[in-house]
């Protein structure tokens, strides 16, 4: 559900001359009826839209007191479906699958949400109605003043017919263009390797959105409970005071998450008064939250309870919880350390190098159980979470001591021995032989021999030319490792 | 430059040189697709920070290599035997120009003169801990002559101790200096 204007209901904002309302980046952010019809769209830079029409309103956007006054339409809303979650001032998703049911269908529920909300905030609403948040979002923006609420039958056929902006991928947008890729529908029906070999994973994030799964990507089980709670003794009282400490809540929040290589997309926090009452919202993003984002959230949240409708936080704040949800290894928020260009050239220069050699040719690498080399290495294409199958703590008997060989290859290489009396006394490599100095093994190796894996024997070949690890199996041998 | 037959240990020398950079990503262009993350662990590369980029295409390699200098702290890239040597040198002169440490690492060829400021020539190696049948790997003493401009002219033979650690020790400073006329 989505108050477009929502930042402009703002005292000396008239409602019948241009409007708009411009966020900190100095793009508009929100623009009334008179003003889009003067040609101002959502996105321009501020110095532009006044170029084409010189005597629009312009307010600076106050997310804080757009909150308080938008609290009451949340309120109604969530008496209505609960769990609303709360992207900005005007603009919510509500899960409405049990809601439904309770109110005997889409049309009566809609209806239903219309009256109240009509009621407490007037008109100016769309209401999008669909399977999926992204797609949501766009039936609502698609609708118009007349008839403000439009439910979708089926996501992946209504997101087709959307122009390609609409996935808000800036970067990659212009070049689907040229390449005649102008709708949804034309970028989702490509194949995803495809798009991932020559976009990377903005190029996948925007197929899977066209798609209609808009899902989070990447997800993350949270491995333990990060949520941080303080409580306070005495009782805050005073809003600066609680968004002081939001701030280093939020920050502690997000160290923790980094450590475990996640960012939230979701947030819920909980504030308990003095008296016992708690109270507790939703904050959802399209992008991962940073610790910045969080604490404004939670000072926007803080400021609606307190000075927006209901009981407010009677005696003051005595505890406050934040807890993270929808977590992802996508948009994790760098260390203080970390350099952000430096990470998005990384980023871009990696993108660019996985696009020539194909997503299985740039990789990387985690550690886990194995008795060979090879078994020890957990493989995943570079951009994806690590897959690990085997616990490489665990005790693995037999397994092939340090150093490592340097050198393991993919499936084993035959190699020659020459034995004299069951010892090894030269090896050939390449046209030449070389002598064995001395060798290690032989090593049993029974194999899973309940998926029929023959046994064989590993030796350490020690040469002048360096050391090998081979085995032998049937009597033939192979190459399993070089020591370069 | 790494140059030495497989075997004599510069796969790990690069790995080590590698595990120097700390910051960042580090990125290793894989030609045969046989380094063993295992290796690059041991000496001390992060998992997390160790990118490992598979080409055998000669015709690819050079644009995978100058988008990995492009973005990783330092970069080793094996050489096709097929490279041609102005690919070779046009990476080199990218390296120069971007400041990322390039580790150039030749299978079955020769690098053209004038690119590598340092060449590392593996002569020979040797392995203690195993006997005739007993025991098992356990330390490497390698013979390693250096040359190239870093060196000014001079050859220089260096031996290395290694036990699969980062913590490769150079035993022998100049162990034998030979001294050359600066080739033109």
């Amino acid at each position: 559900m989505w108050y477009p204007e929502w930042p402009l209901r703002k005292p000396g904002v008239p409602q019948d001359e241009p409007g708009q309302a411009v966020g900190a980046n100095g793009r508009v952010e929100a623009v009334n009826a008179v003003a889009y019809a003067a040609g101002i769209r959502r996105g321009m830079r501020r110095g532009e839209a006044e170029g084409i029409c010189p005597l629009v309103t312009t307010v600076e956007r106050d997310h804080s007191a757009e909150m308080v006054a938008f609290e009451r339409v949340v309120t109604e809303v969530e008496a209505l479906v609960p769990k609303v979650e709360i992207v900005e001032p005007g603009l919510i998703f509500v899960p409405v699958a049990g809601a439904v049911g309770y109110y005997g269908g889409e049309d009566l529920l809609v209806e239903r949400v219309v009256k109240e909300i009509d009621r407490v905030a007037g008109d100016g609403y769309r209401i999008g109605l669909a399977d999926g948040p992204f797609a949501a979002k766009h039936a609502a923006a698609g609708t118009t003043g007349d008839v403000p609420f439009h439910i979708v039958e089926d996501d992946a056929s209504f997101l087709a017919s959307l122009d390609i902006s609409a996935i808000d991928r800036e970067e990659v947008v212009a070049t689907f263009r040229w390449l005649g890729i102008t709708t949804l529908g034309e970028l989702a029906r490509l194949p995803g390797s495809a798009i991932a070999s020559r976009f990377g994973s903005v190029g996948l994030d925007a197929h899977r959105l066209a798609s209609g799964r808009d899902r989070l990507p990447n997800p993350r089980d949270l491995p333990v409970d990060l949520t941080v709670v303080e409580r306070f003794s005495p009782p805050l009282e005073d809003l600066e005071q609680a968004s002081f400490v939001a701030r280093a809540m939020a920050s502690r929040l997000i160290e923790a998450l980094a450590a475990v290589g996640a960012a939230p997309f979701r947030i819920v926090i909980e504030a308990e008064a003095v008296d016992g009452t708690t109270r507790s919202r939703t904050w959802r993003s399209a992008d991962p939250l940073d610790d910045r984002a969080i604490a404004e959230r939670v000072r926007w949240q803080l400021r609606a309870w307190i000075d927006g409708v209901g009981a407010g936080i009677r005696g003051g704040l005595a505890a406050l919880r934040i807890e993270p949800a929808d977590l992802s290894g996508v948009g994790r928020q760098l260390s203080l350390g970390e350099d952000a260009r430096a990470a998005s050239e990384t980023y871009r220069a990696l993108a660019e190098a996985q696009a020539i050699v194909g997503l299985d040719g740039l990789l990387q690498a985690h550690p886990q159980g194995g008795r060979e080399p090879g078994d020890r290495v957990a493989w995943h294409r570079w951009g994806e979470p690590p897959v690990r199958a085997r616990d490489p703590e665990a005790p693995w008997p037999g397994r092939v001591p340090g150093p490592s060989p340097a050198l393991v290859p993919p499936d084993p290489q035959p190699f020659h021995i020459e034995w004299d009396r069951g010892m090894p006394v030269r090896v050939r490599l390449g046209s030449r032989w070389v002598t064995v100095r001395s060798w290690a093994g032989p090593w049993r190796r029974v194999g899973r021999w309940w998926k029929g894996e023959e046994p064989g024997d590993q030796y350490q070949i020690v040469t002048s030319a360096g050391a090998f690890l081979c085995e032998i199996k049937n009597g033939q041998t192979w190459l399993v490792g070089i020591y370069d | 430059m790494l140059s030495g037959d497989p075997g004599l240990g510069m796969t790990r020398l690069g790995l080590v040189m590698l595990s120097g950079y700390t910051e960042g990503t580090v990125a290793y262009l894989d030609v045969r697709g046989w380094l063993s993350p295992v290796a690059a662990w041991e000496v001390g590369i992060d998992p997390d920070r160790l990118v490992i980029a598979r080409c055998h295409e000669v015709v690819r390699w050079g644009r995978v290599a100058a988008a990995l200098l492009d973005g990783a702290t330092a970069v080793m890239a094996e050489i096709p035997s097929g490279a041609k040597d102005v690919s070779i040198r046009k990476l080199a002169a990218l390296a120069r120009n971007r400041g990322t440490p390039l580790l150039l690492r030749p299978i079955d060829r020769l690098v053209p003169t004038g690119v590598a400021h340092l060449v590392l020539e593996a002569r020979e190696t040797t392995w203690t801990g195993t006997a005739e049948g007993h025991g098992r790997i356990e330390q490497r003493k390698t013979r390693i002559t250096a040359s190239g401009k870093a060196m000014k002219g001079m050859t220089r033979t260096i031996e290395m101790e290694d036990d699969g650690s980062n913590a490769l020790r150079v035993v022998s400073g100049v162990a034998a200096a030979e001294t050359r006329s600066a080739a033109g």
